[in-house]
């Protein structure tokens, strides 16, 4: 089996006096597409910000890498190419839609002070070949004819695929996607999907949240299932479905 | 006075005030930090320039000088807040400017208190007229306001200044893209305070004289009213606000010397002012000239192919 990329011992995190991850523990490895579902409230999105420092966990401890992450800031998070695409899309609205892109690439040259004063030599056509990568996943998601306007005029469902290009164009080793397919048409969610097939098969490994069970089990190798803070099943889709747990999460109230 | 001087005179103004505003322009036009402590970095620039000038530095040394004590000043008060709301950033650079002031005026050992301090020209020439004389200065201060633009200008169209952007709109987002918004904020606070201590140090040098009541916290506002009219985010904008500001300025003095008006020029002024600033905000709010865009060589190819084809397209 391949190394654990991802590993969650025992984590929690609470808002006032609620615990909303209550002692989460998982190993995500190398490669393929790993999904989590549960109920609206049971955590998922929370186990999300934390794992990417946007929350600090009151206990427990994450590694990506074999490497202590949940001491670091969001942005060394990032850096070592542990990516997310939001649930609800924070796009920057005035910036283009190609700038949003553009600000997702991980290592830009660009981005130093002193390059883009000084040295545009270092970046220039760095940007240039960040700029085709980033039209080329803009034409997967259908928004290419909308590169240079700003994403603030784009709606609802095209933020969140923009969201979702953002979140392709760092090129991560691990991408957290909170229901990608939210609010867009479902021909392009299932187009969206069968890309993310397409990647995984490519080596790029998935953490996916999906509130619609049909398509993630027909994509996802190992399903999480999450209830009131707590991973309360998990296995192969197959076996999930067979799990008395699983519907009792989803019916039994 | 000669006519013609004044003129020069609100040219040479619009200049020191066109490198302040450029600077506010770099720091809330682009990286949205809302610095209502530009005043204090304008007042080491010039303080540091008298007080180097009259030890007989070089007037160089004394502008490089106070771009860097003002840089220093600018990332040191502005580190406890980098990581917090910017509101805190305002309140802690605001109080600051209006504490190194008070210091300044009431310790006569620094530059002598409250009586001010002398300061001599840059470049004099002897036996100029007048005329000549601020044309020196206004050779001196447009050579650093076009180095200042040029730096600027560059740093909008250069992925810099779009990760600058990024974070203004939003910080959260910005970080989870791995941009380390402490670190940007704090070499834009340092670039802007050193731009505005270089304007600092020209102002002491061009009236020659400079005093702790020059450095009143309503410059700081003035200096926004010239960027939010000009249009943030726009370095243009930021140029024609800082003019049209001076001239506002300017027009009431000399207002104030050739006509008789019923009310007094200053609060004439004042009052069209807010009527100015009223009408922008209700019918321009983004000020006059619209944000700028990103310009980088990448960009521009995009863009051009996409004409290209648009242009194929309908024949
Ligand atoms: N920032 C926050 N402050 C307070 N409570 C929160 C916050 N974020 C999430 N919660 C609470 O934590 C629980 C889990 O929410 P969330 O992680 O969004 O669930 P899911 O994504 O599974 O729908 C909910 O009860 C929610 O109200
Ligand atoms: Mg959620």
């Amino acid at each position: 089996m391949e190394e654990t990329l991802l590993k969650i011992k025992e984590v929690r995190k609470h808002f006032g006096g609620v615990y909303a991850v209550n002692g989460v523990s998982l190993n995500i490895k190398g490669g393929g597409i790993w999904g989590l579902v549960g109920p609206n409230g049971s955590g998922k999105t929370t186990l999300f910000n934390t794992i990417l420092g946007l929350h600090r966990p009151d206990e427990g401890a994450i590694y990506f890498n074999g490497k202590r992450i949940n001491n670091l800031a969001p942005h060394q998070i990032y850096t070592l190419g542990l990516v997310n695409a939001f649930q609800i899309p924070r796009l920057f609205h005035k910036l283009s839609i190609l700038d949003n892109m553009l600000l997702a690439a991980r290592g830009h040259q660009g981005d130093r002070l002193l390059n883009s004063l000084f040295l545009r030599k270092n970046w220039q056509e760095q940007e240039v070949e960040l700029a085709d990568k980033a039209m080329k996943i803009l034409e997967s998601l259908e928004l290419d004819h909308l590169a240079l306007s700003p994403a603030g005029e784009l709606s609802g469902g095209q933020r969140k695929l923009l969201e979702v290009g953002r979140g392709l164009m760092a090129s991560p080793t691990l991408l957290l996607l909170d229901e990608p397919a939210a609010g867009v048409n479902p021909n392009l969610g299932k187009k969206i999907f069968e890309g993310i097939n397409d990647l995984s098969r490519d080596g790029l490994s998935f953490f996916i949240i999906e509130h619609r069970l049909e398509i993630l089990f027909d994509f996802a190798h190992w399903v999480y299932v999450m209830d009131k803070g707590k991973i309360v099943v998990e296995g192969k889709p197959e076996e999930v479905l067979e799990d008395p747990t699983f519907y009792q999460v989803y019916l039994g109230e | 006075m000669d006519p013609l001087v004044y003129v020069l005179d609100l040219v040479v103004f619009i200049g020191i005030f066109g490198i302040v505003s450029l600077s506010l322009n770099l720091e809330f036009g682009f990286a949205g930090l809302a610095n209502f402590g530009k005043v204090a970095f304008f007042l080491v620039g010039a303080y540091t320039y008298a007080i180097l000038s009259q030890m007989g530095v070089p007037f160089y040394l004394c502008l490089i000088a106070g771009a860097l004590t003002s840089a220093i000043t600018g990332f040191l008060v502005s580190l406890p807040t980098l990581r917090l709301r910017m509101d805190y950033l305002a309140i802690v650079v605001l109080t600051f400017g209006e504490i190194l002031r008070l210091i300044i005026k009431s310790e006569a050992w620094i530059a002598g208190g409250a009586w001010g301090i002398a300061v001599p020209r840059a470049i004099s020439v002897a036996g100029a007229s007048a005329r000549v004389d601020v044309l020196v200065n206004i050779g001196l201060v447009y050579f650093c306001l076009f180095i200042c633009f040029m730096v600027v200008q560059r740093l909008s169209n250069s992925p810099y200044g779009r990760v600058l952007r990024a974070i203004r709109e939003d910080e959260v987002a910005a970080e989870a893209l791995g941009k380390n918004k402490a670190k940007y904020r704090a070499q834009t606070l340092a670039l802007g305070s050193a731009m505005a201590g270089v304007a600092g140090g020209l102002f002491a040098q061009y009236i020659q004289f400079i005093d702790p009541y020059m450095f009143m916290p309503m410059l700081t506002f003035t200096v926004w009213i010239m960027v939010i009219l000009g249009g943030p985010a726009n370095n243009w904008g930021a140029l024609l606000g800082a003019a049209l500001v001076q001239i506002f300025d300017k027009g009431a003095l000399i207002a104030k010397d050739y006509l008789t008006l019923p009310i007094d020029p200053t609060d004439l002024q004042y009052i069209l002012f807010g009527v100015l600033m009223i009408l922008v905000l209700l019918y321009r709010p983004g000020g006059l000239l619209k944000e700028s865009q990103v310009k980088t060589k990448a960009m521009e190819r995009i863009r051009c192919g996409r004409n290209a084809v648009k242009n194929k397209g309908s024949p």
